[in-house]
């Protein structure tokens, strides 16, 4: 489960910051385009597997299109998903396909405004996915969506900041370190946010300060030390901070995930 | 059939719809744990009947019961609730007082008094069930009788049902990894039979019936109990609360529900999704248009 919130976060993520980026200033981020899109569909590829693996009965993944339920935010997502692969596939499709033809451009941006919402809606179930249950702790983390959006668009940007360094385009980095600076510190707040929803709950825990360490370690390491590292100039200052800001991300979504096993061990 | 055509019907089967049944009177249980004797006559003719496989028997450690709890593969389970003091030894009381002798008719270790609690546990049919909220397949239906059921040709074994139940009573099963639970023996009530764990309890701890009918003689039942002095008896589950539906399933009661192991104010999830979504939204919302405007601000 961690690695399929990983992946969609990534996917959604660096579709979201790709594709606004590449409509807002097109000179400096459409030629990250060919890389961009498909990245962002392998990345969702991989997610769409995990999900369908994590089924007990996998056979039956189709069984999720009998219906949308809007009261199922299981229901939403799988239906986010589906427009959102779609758009992401086209987008992926024309970036690779397109050349120097404006005409395909255009339309690989109309597909991408298209895409803006579903990519989004793909990122906003997922929270309330995990705080509308009534698992321990996730139940009372009311800003935990809130919290993995806007981190999921954190992680996206490093995702771009790192194609853009592939593919040497050095006018992108100067507006992708002020963008993970920003993204960075909201991703932070909203930490703030889940931590203090969480706090009496995991007050009752009889491990309360081995998760307290875990969950301020991991903060630090995903975010703080990222930020840190964004505020220095400098080229190898920004590449310093993308391998806390990955490892941290991970283990923080690990925990999230863990967090009602570990509740289990409640006083 | 070719491999073809099973794959067809594989693909297609789940999006046939069959005409919903007319709906009927309200069905539910009625747990009276004043009565219950533990004696698991329920959990066998609930297996027995629904052709569930055995328990692996073994001793918890917390108690004489040996079915441990509600599962995929056990709908019904009787909870032993021991309440007795820890037993004392006599040469510890004795050392109290240095010196003091032990008498050799006194049996070492013995308990003190207390009492059993009986309680036989199911899937309470909540009648706003956050479980049938959470399915995205459909397969969580509610019946004509207003029960909650399990479909078990078309579930896939997401497990948001068993996160999103706040009595812990849904769980997949290892065996052909689907959700299951108590049907409330849909296809006995559609048969005019009464379910089969009603139908085995010598003691008439469960009662089936009409919902109504069932509430009424359970506030009989309370208020006799009452009378002749049990005064912690009290209904769990009969009438909604703030924070949750009434039960289809509910319960009498002779302690705190906790020690029942039943939540004290169970919790809707779905009471808090509209906040949840809104502060989502914002949250990438906040993110994208302040992104936007940094784009926008440093485009060459």
């Amino acid at each position: 489960v961690t690695w399929d919130i990983l992946c969609n976060n990534l996917s959604a993520g660096l579709f979201l910051v790709g594709g606004l980026a590449e409509l807002l200033a097109p000179t400096v981020f459409a030629p990250l385009a060919k890389a961009l899109y498909p990245t962002a569909l392998i990345f969702l590829l991989i997610d769409l597997a995990l999900l369908t693996i994590d089924l007990g009965d996998p056979w039956r993944f189709h069984h999720m299109l009998r219906q949308l339920n809007l009261r199922s935010p299981m229901s939403v997502g799988v239906w986010s998903l589906t427009a959102f692969s779609l758009s992401a596939t086209l987008a992926a499709v024309l970036s690779v396909f397109t050349g120097d033809d404006t005409t395909m451009q255009t339309l690989r941006q109309v597909v991408v405004g298209v895409g803006l919402v579903p990519g989004l809606a793909s990122l906003v179930y997922k929270g309330v996915l995990f705080s509308t249950t009534a698992q321990p702790i996730w139940k009372e983390a009311r800003w935990l969506g809130a919290f993995l959006t806007a981190s999921a668009m954190g992680l996206g940007c490093w995702a771009l900041l790192l194609i853009a360094m592939f593919m040497q385009q050095p006018d992108a980095l100067p507006i992708l370190r002020r963008a993970l600076i920003l993204l960075t510190a909201l991703s932070l707040v909203a930490f703030g946010l889940v931590a203090l929803n969480v706090r009496h709950e995991i007050q009752r825990l009889r491990g309360r300060r081995r998760l307290i360490r875990f969950a301020v370690g991991d903060a630090a390491v995903s975010m703080v030390v990222p930020l840190m590292c964004l505020l220095i100039p400098g080229d190898g200052f920004l590449l310093l901070g993308m391998a806390p800001a990955l490892l941290g991300n991970v283990t923080l979504r690990s925990l999230i995930v863990e967090a009602p096993r570990l509740a289990g061990e409640i006083e | 059939m070719t491999t073809m055509t099973r794959f067809l019907v594989h693909l297609l089967y789940p999006f046939l719809r069959t005409p919903l049944p007319q709906l009927r009177t309200p069905t539910g249980f009625f747990t009276d744990t004043s009565v219950c004797i533990g004696c698991k006559a329920c959990e066998v003719a609930c297996k027995a009947w629904n052709e569930l496989p055995a328990d692996a028997l073994h001793i918890t450690g917390h108690s004489y019961d040996n079915t441990g709890t509600l599962s995929a593969e056990s709908w019904r389970h009787v909870k032993f609730i021991e309440q007795f003091e820890p037993p004392v030894s006599p040469f510890e009381r004795g050392a109290e007082g240095e010196g003091e002798r032990v008498p050799l008719d006194v049996l070492p270790l013995s308990p003190e008094p207390g009492r059993w609690l009986m309680m036989s546990d199911v899937c309470k049919h909540c009648v706003s069930a956050p479980c049938h909220q959470a399915c995205p397949t459909g397969a969580i239906i509610q019946t004509e009788f207003t029960n909650i059921f399990i479909q078990p040709d078309i579930c896939n074994g997401c497990a948001y049902c068993v996160a999103a139940c706040p009595f812990g009573v849904v769980t997949r099963s290892a065996c052909d990894g689907h959700a299951h639970k108590c049907t409330l023996c849909y296809d006995r009530q559609q048969h005019g039979l009464v379910p089969a764990c009603a139908k085995a309890c010598p003691t008439q701890s469960i009662q089936f019936g009409p919902i109504d009918d069932l509430r009424q003689r359970a506030r009989e039942r309370v208020a006799r109990l009452h009378q002749q002095g049990v005064t912690a008896a009290h209904l769990y589950g009969d009438v909604e609360t703030d924070g949750y539906s009434a039960l289809t399933s509910f319960y009498l009661l002779l302690d705190r529900p906790a020690v029942y192991g039943l939540p004290e104010a169970p919790h809707d999830p779905y009471r808090r999704m509209a906040g949840d979504y809104l502060r989502s939204i914002a949250g990438g919302l906040i993110s994208l248009v302040a992104l936007g405007l940094l784009i926008w601000s440093m485009r060459p």
